[in-house]
């Protein structure tokens, strides 16, 4: 099992991998390592690439240039049935042909286990992802969500070194979808074994991972927990890929010794975190999220200088439920948008009004350009 | 009460003539396409010698002839033997074509065809192709060595073009879930590939069946004394209009339509499930 085996060791790692596909450079030179028993998403837009590197990991696309380690040991020229690798694909992939429990033994058989030995396994796994006495049914007689269950089951039956799931969930609706989201991580925490999982959905890759790499054309944008790139993160792209945020160019009017920095956006001040230190006049591009901002009534005296909050106009409100959403355009500077919860106070607020909108520098970040 | 509805008034449907004719030339091309078949039947019973009208009365004994001459058997043998080899030989060259197309191959449209292109021969170009072609190779004209050879070639593409679309449609994330799974290339084919292409390769085999077993103007190039039953219809119709001529047509035509639908059938529902 791999949860025997010592955590903090590197599962995959993955060295300077390319991959194109005649001209498209579908992986662009990408490393990183995933830990043992982790949770490890692949986030990133429509054709960024993450299926191609979850198919290199699982030996079905063989590496332009570059290493991909298991336990230590290269990979690269293992065919798929022989890497310690199982992967659940997009659209399952579960035999039509065979019913749920000889779909689950299938590995097992592939690999001569004993008769007794593949039936009690087969029956914990199923009783591992909720299916007892389902053995029997057909692949067209079960849920959708029964499908990935048995999918699941036929992964994990043969207790792979580390999982592979190739957005599994896509094809459920919301409700089976979160629910499916929950399940997934009992049965990885469970186990203690490594999930290397691609998607596309920002909140599930928040609400499950460990950790997340963010991608886009091939490349790795951002390594990190989820907080860590919600809170952190490093470049435009995944400032606008993962939450909502208002992003305004300025240029860096002082540099102070707590790090923060106050920059000046065409007559807007704004005081926020800068991550590396920027010379005076320097371009930048602070990351305003939506529910950073607070918003108040009234509020005629400013708190001038400090970078922390603007007069504005209300030119637009939105009823969200949870939130309500506010587009304010300040005296001088771009036009902010702010979240608030959905409070009595808030929802006093009109179109028209005249407004507060204030923020903490330390919940700015401040990105070179 | 609700007042009687008054009767829509009446169209008069600007179409009225096209649809008449439409319908009497449908009517026309059904009875040009059936009217010979059913002549055929009728005639089979016709208690006569001589073939054709006037009927003479019912009987059976031309069915009794077909069915116990010596020659006749030996023919239906030789067919149906040939046609099952060939079908097999055919399906199965087709099946591994298939397979093969499915990969990335350089020149792969020009070898496809290659392989189809055969059908625009003209038959009678064909045939006389093999005679020419098993002259060079000094092999006499035999069942099992120039007809076999000679049914293959003519089958094979029709296989091909039935089979290749099936198995193009085969969803090969199976086949890479079963790999991921463990199986290596012949136990992919074996557990998975083959139960699920298995409905339509025998369809596409019954299918390559019939054409052998209708063969005719190739195998009359090639063919040695063990006769096939077109090549015996043919050398009976040559001598002379033997009265059992259209009792045999339709044994042959019941032989074909039967194995057709078998195939039609198995072919459909193998559709069906895919
Ligand atoms: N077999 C292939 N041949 C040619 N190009 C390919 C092939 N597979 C992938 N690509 C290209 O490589 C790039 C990355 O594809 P990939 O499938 O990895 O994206 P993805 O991130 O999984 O996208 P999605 O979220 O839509 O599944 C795309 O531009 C795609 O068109
Ligand atoms: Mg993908």
């Amino acid at each position: 099992m791999p949860a025997d085996k010592a955590k903090n060791a590197v599962a995959v790692a993955i060295h300077r991998v390319s991959k194109r596909f005649g001209s498209v450079a579908a992986l662009d030179d990408v490393s990183f390592d995933i830990m043992r028993g982790e949770f490890f998403s692949l986030l990133g837009p429509s054709g960024c690439g993450k299926t191609t590197l979850l198919r290199s990991i699982g030996g079905f696309e063989a590496p332009t240039a570059g290493d991909i380690q298991i336990d230590g040991q290269s990979v690269l020229h293992l065919a798929p049935y022989a890497r310690p690798t199982n992967m659940i694909f997009q659209h399952l992939a579960l035999f039509p042909h065979m019913n749920v429990r000889d779909n689950v033994a299938f590995g097992l058989r592939m690999k001569r286990t004993d008769a007794a030995t593949t039936a009690r396994r087969v029956e914990e796994a199923l009783a591992l992802v909720r299916l007892e006495g389902y053995g029997d049914r057909g692949i067209d007689q079960i849920s959708g969500g029964q499908k990935q269950r048995v999918a699941m089951a036929r992964a994990l039956v043969n207790d792979p070194a580390v999982l592979l799931l190739d957005e599994p969930l896509g094809a459920l609706d919301l409700q089976l979808r979160l629910q499916m989201q929950v399940e997934l991580r009992r049965l990885q925490r469970q186990l203690g074994a490594t999930f290397v999982f691609v998607t596309h959905d920002q909140g599930e890759a928040m609400a499950m991972s460990d950790r997340i790499a963010v991608m886009n054309s091939g490349r790795i944008q951002q390594i990190g927990t989820p907080a860590e790139i919600y809170e952190r993160p490093v470049n435009r792209f995944v400032a606008t890929f993962i939450g909502h945020a208002n992003l305004i160019e300025g240029r860096v009017a002082e540099q102070r010794a707590d790090g923060t920095a106050l920059i000046d956006v065409e007559g807007l001040r704004v005081a926020g975190t800068a991550q590396a230190l920027a010379a005076p006049g320097a371009s930048m591009l602070a990351v305003m999220r939506y529910e950073k901002l607070q918003i108040e009534a009234g509020g005629n005296a400013s708190v001038a200088g400090t970078g922390t909050s603007t007069l504005a106009t209300v030119s637009e409100k939105t009823y969200m439920g949870a939130a309500l959403r506010f587009v304010c355009r300040p005296g001088v500077g771009p036009t902010l948008t702010v979240d608030a919860p959905n409070t009595e106070a808030g929802r006093a607020i009109c179109e028209g009004d005249s407004v507060r909108v204030s923020w903490a520098a330390s919940e700015i970040n401040l990105l070179a350009e | 009460m609700m007042a009687p509805e008054a009767p829509p008034p009446r169209v008069r449907d600007p179409y009225r003539f096209w649809r008449a004719a439409l319908l009497g030339y449908a009517g026309i091309f059904f009875l040009f396409l059936y009217l010979p078949l059913i002549v055929i039947v009728v005639l089979s019973f016709n208690d006569s010698d001589a073939t054709g009208f006037p009927m003479r009365g019912l009987t059976l004994k031309w069915y009794t002839r077909v069915l116990t001459t010596p020659d006749m058997l030996a023919a239906f043998a030789n067919s149906a033997s040939v046609g099952a080899v060939a079908a097999i030989l055919s399906t199965g060259l087709a099946l591994l074509l298939g397979l093969g197309f499915r990969h990335e191959l350089r020149g792969k449209s020009a070898v496809l065809n290659l392989i189809i292109m055969p059908i625009l021969l003209p038959g009678i170009v064909g045939g006389i192709v093999l005679l020419v072609f098993f002259g060079y190779l000094g092999l006499r004209s035999e069942l099992w060595t120039t007809v076999l050879v000679a049914h293959v070639n003519y089958v094979l593409p029709f296989a091909f073009l039935t089979l290749y679309p099936r198995l193009h449609r085969f969803d090969r994330s199976l086949e890479e879930a079963a790999m991921d799974l463990g199986a290596r290339p012949w136990a992919i084919f074996r557990h998975i590939v083959w139960p699920l292409v298995r409905p339509g390769v025998i369809a596409t085999a019954m299918f390559a069946f019939t054409l052998s077993f209708d063969e005719f103007i190739r195998t009359v190039f090639v063919t040695g004394y063990e006769r096939t039953i077109p090549v015996l219809f043919w050398l009976l119709i040559v001598d002379e209009i033997a009265p059992h001529l259209p009792a045999m047509a339709v044994v042959i035509i019941l032989v074909s339509t039967a194995v057709s639908l078998a195939a039609f059938l198995i072919g459909r529902r193998a559709d069906r499930s895919a």
